[in-house]
């Protein structure tokens, strides 16, 4: 399993499609910074491919006041969540 | 586990060191090591001795050698993207005629090959980008 | 195509920007130079903007910035022979195959992830 790290919003960037398209089966697609606008339920129809293996990282949430609007398909993580990931992944690929 | 990380974002201008500090703290936290965080593109600036926040904000550069005083962690900077961006410690200074440098340690200019030998040496590397 | 390329290596370059607008393409190519000068297998692969760095006839800037064109003449001596590109990302610039300074392979769908899965690190500029 790798572990794809995208900080740019689906709204203003289209390089979530190729992190998409470079995502294995089992893959996993973390949102951080900007790219947590992504994890909105008005945005997440985006990464509808991956359901269930998309998460965001709570501190850029909260920071810009979108906790409450994070879609309930999306795994909210902190930054120790954010490790943990690292963990689990054999390697992480970050796009930009 | 042992970990890298590479910075290629601009201390202030984007949330890249922001973001890599924060993950930083997190993952010594849980134990694991962090072996060196590895300066790039833009991310070079992180190494200039000068900066100078406001005080209400975070001091990236002060919290970079805390990292280095901590937890032991080699700070290295990409020479040929420093030297470009202003960015010389002493000898490198004398080396190009310059009065007065712009990085000291515990930052290092190194080669890229740093960088190589480091994504071999490690666990895990973590890009934080721009 | 997927069952006749090697995906695998030590590095996975991805060049994402086009020449001369920044510096990440030189950037991405010297960090694949160096590693292949230290014995790494090192793959490059052109996806999005990156794919003009491939274009034929590209030329120095006004003020004489090198541009990357030469150094991917510098490859081959590198012994960096894994190209690939996305060949969406040419389509869209209205280029093909006859407007490249070299070739690089097209990769489809399904291999993309296996290239990324192949190669021991994967760093993106």
């Amino acid at each position: 399993m790798i572990l794809h790290i995208l900080n740019r919003p689906p709204s203003s960037s289209l390089v979530y499609r190729d992190a998409l398209a470079a995502m294995g089966a089992v893959d996993r697609l973390l949102l951080i910074e900007d790219g947590v606008l992504g994890a909105l339920t008005a945005q997440v129809r985006h990464f509808q491919a991956i359901e269930g293996r998309l998460f965001a990282l709570r501190e850029d949430l909260s920071a810009r006041g979108l906790e409450g609007q994070c879609d309930a398909s999306v795994q909210v993580v902190d930054v120790d969540g954010f490790v943990t990931l690292t963990e689990e992944a054999g390697k992480t690929v970050s796009w930009f | 586990m042992r970990y890298g990380l590479l910075v290629k974002g601009a201390p202030y201008s984007s949330q890249a060191s922001h973001s890599a500090l924060r993950f930083a703290a997190a993952l010594v936290a849980r134990g694991h090591r962090l072996k060196c965080v590895f300066f790039y593109h833009d991310g070079v600036y992180n190494a200039a001795r000068l900066a100078a926040p406001p005080q209400d904000e975070p001091h990236l550069y002060d919290a970079w050698r805390s990292l280095h005083d901590e937890h032991g962690t080699q700070l290295q900077v990409c020479i040929a993207a420093a030297l470009r961006r202003a960015l010389l410690d002493s000898r490198e200074a004398e080396r190009h005629g310059k009065s007065g440098h712009s990085v000291e340690p515990p930052f290092e200019l190194t080669g890229l090959g740093q960088l190589i030998d480091l994504g071999r040496e490690v666990d895990r590397l973590v890009t934080f980008a721009p | 195509m997927s069952s006749t390329v090697n995906f695998s290596g030590d590095l996975l370059v991805i060049l994402r920007h086009a020449p001369h607008g920044s510096s990440w393409l030189r950037e991405g190519l010297d960090a694949a130079l160096v590693a292949a000068a230290f014995g790494q297998s090192v793959s490059l692969l052109f996806q999005s903007d990156g794919v003009l760095a491939l274009a034929k006839g590209q030329g120095v800037g006004p003020l004489g910035q090198k541009g990357t064109a030469t150094t991917l003449d510098m490859l081959a001596m590198y012994d960096i022979e894994s190209l690939y590109l996305d060949p969406e990302a040419l389509e869209r610039f209205g280029l093909g195959e006859q407007d490249l300074l070299l070739p690089a392979a097209a990769l489809d769908a399904a291999s993309l992830p296996r290239l990324i899965a192949g190669h021991r690190l994967v760093l993106t500029f």
